[in-house]
């Protein structure tokens, strides 16, 4: 186990470092304000006015960079910029989204969030992830989705459903989808999410193609099996859209995806380093949103790199990201409408949340030699993505990820977000629950819905944490 | 800093929403006790309490001489004088921990919350899950079904052990259960058998909560409901264990536990 600690030499902030970080916000803020302002301007008011009606989620995402601020306050130096980069990233694509919507629209593909928006980029289409919303809106207004759940609950779907795919199937009943060319789903990564589709594809009366992911993804012979599926996607697309394969496309997408990676790969050693020199939205946000959103992008790889740069340059100069005392492990998806829980975990108990479930995806690079190599390539990383290879298939595949990443990280706890719509990993909490227990290691699991505070609120998730912090990690509030 | 005093006190409060305890210690063991109802302002019950058990002692002429004590309960931070406070979670298995070195699990049902509580040897907790959202289940749920009853809570225990058979109170909702329970009874139900189902439906609710952290053996019950002899005789056949006698007021456990903690951190400071 890597137990490497270094001397952190972080100095209480002086008059000019806190000047100094509040131009890093103002920076950031105003350039991502702009770029949203931009946009409306190029939309033109009135038709912004005219699509905000129709769509009312445009209006949230237009307040996207209101993350930046829950994102960096309190992170100082390097910390902050690379937070800051992050939401750069982040409002820039989601500026990219809008402007495809608003301008490109003919060309909309729905797809499902573990379809590879890379084969929809190559072939020249633009792909729309339908749950993205149910992800993205929460995060920006913790609020802003439970008009989608109640009217997918009202429709008679049953409420204790995942209230991610009840968020894209309100959306879609709703008709605050917009039009498209046609839909892409799989079975994955779970029930609720596959029987979504059968209602967006009913609503929206489009051509529908479901890809059949097989869950052994270890076996060379599944690999096979969802290489061909790939294969008749991109036949399919070619038959139901105007979008055409372009292989070289492709291949640029994916060796800047593998760029990525390796740069990934160099930031997750870096993290091992107690205390850690990078850490929250740096590693987990630049991973969820540059690996699943926007994958192949040159902005993502170049975003990475400047992350690793700060890290290495921290670790040099013995500057670690908080005053870290403890490392914990976030299992699950993250709570979406306590979006910065990572930020108020290192402020109120020093905790750096140092890996999560979704950022942990070890994949081999894409080998881009041909056609039938990349295909194999993002087959393999769709197989190996996470949900997909936990609530799948083995236990063992759910429990010795935690367990590895717990070691190799050097964890101090675990906090399992043990959302209420998760039937897959509920039995698995509680074989994670008796291992933990046999390990010694301090396991926290969180009552929470995924989307809806009204289950439990952000307050409820913290007061949770407090009772867990003071009664087994015995820590008190910072 | 801990107070100095001629003869050594340790003091532990628990500010409960339904009864305040007090527990004060000595390096002998308990040396006074003292419950009493809750006040509107936790800062009073606690003073109350406090006063109370000093009270008993002589040469402690008040909480001031106390040479530490340890607020618990949901109004710990009221405590006066008090040098800290404690999580009531951690300072129950402390408490329980005293009594018997031997109890893994512990149900703690009070007035507004329920606790499952799981502990090592060395009285740490391992684990813990919480109802603190839902008042069926609680002390206060069993106040009301008494109340439907016309029957003090001790009556209303005894009066559900009479019963030969249990007739299932189904409501998961205390204001649905007394609906439920009023229908009962003006069906002419016999009144033992619907105070058992009652009982039963408390019982079943904690026994849900503890297997969230596993029952191990020995299992033991704190809080206000552990007088409830209904209640831990309907608890026992679901969780199919002996439930632990406690040898002292399973109702003080949360003081004891803040009274022992107080003890250690003068004996042996962190």
């Amino acid at each position: 186990m890597n137990r490497k600690r270094v001397q952190d030499k972080s100095e209480k902030p002086s008059a000019v470092g806190l000047i100094g970080d509040l131009l890093i916000y103002a920076r950031y803020s105003l350039v991502n304000w702009l770029k949203i302002i931009l946009l409306v301007i190029k939309h033109g008011p009135f038709d912004t006015i005219r699509d905000i009606r129709r769509y009312p989620w445009i209006l949230v995402l237009l307040q996207v960079n209101r993350l930046l601020w829950r994102f960096i306050r309190g992170r100082r130096g390097r910390y902050r910029i690379a937070t800051a980069m992050v939401m750069a990233d982040i409002v820039a694509s989601v500026i990219r989204m809008m402007d495809d919507v608003f301008f490109r629209g003919e060309l909309l593909v729905i797809h499902e969030d573990m379809i590879p928006p890379e084969i929809i980029r190559a072939m020249g289409l633009v792909p729309f992830m339908a749950e993205l919303m149910g992800i993205l809106m929460p995060m920006i207004r913790p609020h802003s989705v439970e008009v989608y759940i109640d009217a997918c609950e009202n429709a008679g779907i049953p409420p204790d459903i995942c209230s991610l795919p009840k968020s894209t199937m309100g959306l879609t009943l709703k008709g605050h989808l917009p039009p498209a060319l046609a839909i892409i789903t799989s079975n994955l990564p779970c029930d609720g999410g596959m029987s979504s589709y059968a209602l967006i594809e009913k609503e929206l009366r489009l051509p529908t193609v479901r890809l059949d992911i097989p869950y052994r993804f270890t076996d060379e012979k599944a690999v096979d099996y969802f290489t061909r599926e790939m294969k008749r996607l991109v036949t399919w697309l070619e038959t139901h859209t105007p979008g055409r394969m372009n292989w070289d496309r492709l291949k640029e997408i994916c060796e800047e995806r593998n760029r990525m990676a390796a740069y990934e790969m160099e930031l997750w050693d870096l993290i091992r380093i107690r205390p850690s020199p990078m850490a929250g939205e740096p590693v987990w946000l630049s991973h969820m949103w540059n690996f699943n959103v926007t994958p192949g992008s040159a902005d993502g790889t170049r975003t990475f790199k400047r992350i690793v740069a700060m890290g290495k340059k921290n670790l040099e100069e013995g500057v670690s990201t908080i005053g870290e005392q403890y490392r914990a492990l976030l299992w699950n998806p993250p709570t979406i409408h306590f979006i910065d829980i990572y930020n108020w975990a290192e402020k109120a108990y020093g905790i750096s949340l140092i890996m999560d479930s979704m950022t942990f995806h070890r994949i081999d690079p894409i080998e881009t030699d041909s056609p039938e190599s990349m295909l194999r390539g993002l087959a393999k990383t769709i197989m190996a993505g996470p949900m997909a290879r936990h609530t799948r298939g083995p236990a063992e595949n759910y429990l010795n990820d935690i367990f590895h990443i717990t070691k190799h990280f050097d964890i101090d706890m675990i906090w399992v977000a043990g959302h209420i719509g998760c039937k897959n990993t509920q039995a698995l909490n509680g074989m994670l629950r008796e291992l933990c227990r046999k390990e010694e290691i301090p396991l926290l699991i969180i009552h929470y819905d995924l989307s809806d505070p009204r289950i439990v609120s952000r307050e409820g998730i913290i007061e949770q944490i407090d009772h867990f912090m003071e009664n087994i990690m015995k820590a008190k509030r910072l | 800093m801990h107070r100095q005093a001629e003869k050594h006190y340790y003091g532990g409060c628990d500010v409960g929403s339904t009864t305040g305890k007090a527990v004060i210690l000595n390096g002998e063991g308990i040396a006074a006790t003292a419950i009493v109802p809750s006040e509107i302002d936790p800062a009073h019950t606690a003073d109350i309490v406090l006063r109370k058990a000093c009270e008993r002692l002589e040469g402690l002429p008040d909480v001031r001489s106390l040479a530490y004590l340890i607020g618990t309960g949901y109004g710990r931070n009221e405590v006066p004088f008090a040098n800290e406070n404690i999580s009531e979670i951690s300072c129950h298995a402390m408490g329980v921990h005293y009594c018997d070195a031997k109890i893994r699990t512990i149900i703690d049902i009070g007035g507004q919350d329920v606790k499952g509580i799981a502990l090592d040897e060395t009285g740490a907790v391992l684990e813990f899950a919480m109802n603190d959202k839902c008042a069926a289940g609680t002390g206060r749920f069993l106040e009301m079904m008494s109340r439907i009853f016309r029957m003090e809570l001790d009556e209303f225990s005894r009066l559900s052990l009479k019963a030969n058979r249990i007739i299932p109170v189904t409501s998961q909702c205390s204001v649905f259960a007394e609906t439920e329970v009023i229908s009962l009874l003006s069906q002419r139900k016999p009144a033992a058998e619907i105070a058992a189902g009652i009982q039963a439906s408390v019982a079943k609710r904690s026994f849900s909560l503890l297997k969230k952290i596993g029952i191990r053996p020995q299992v033991t019950i704190t809080g206000g409901c552990a007088k409830n002899k209904g209640l831990v005789s309907a608890l026992a056949k679901y969780l199919r264990e002996e439930i632990r006698p406690l040898s002292l007021d399973p109702q003080l456990m949360g003081a004891l536990g803040a009274a022992v903690t107080a003890r250690m951190r003068v004996e042996k400071p962190a």
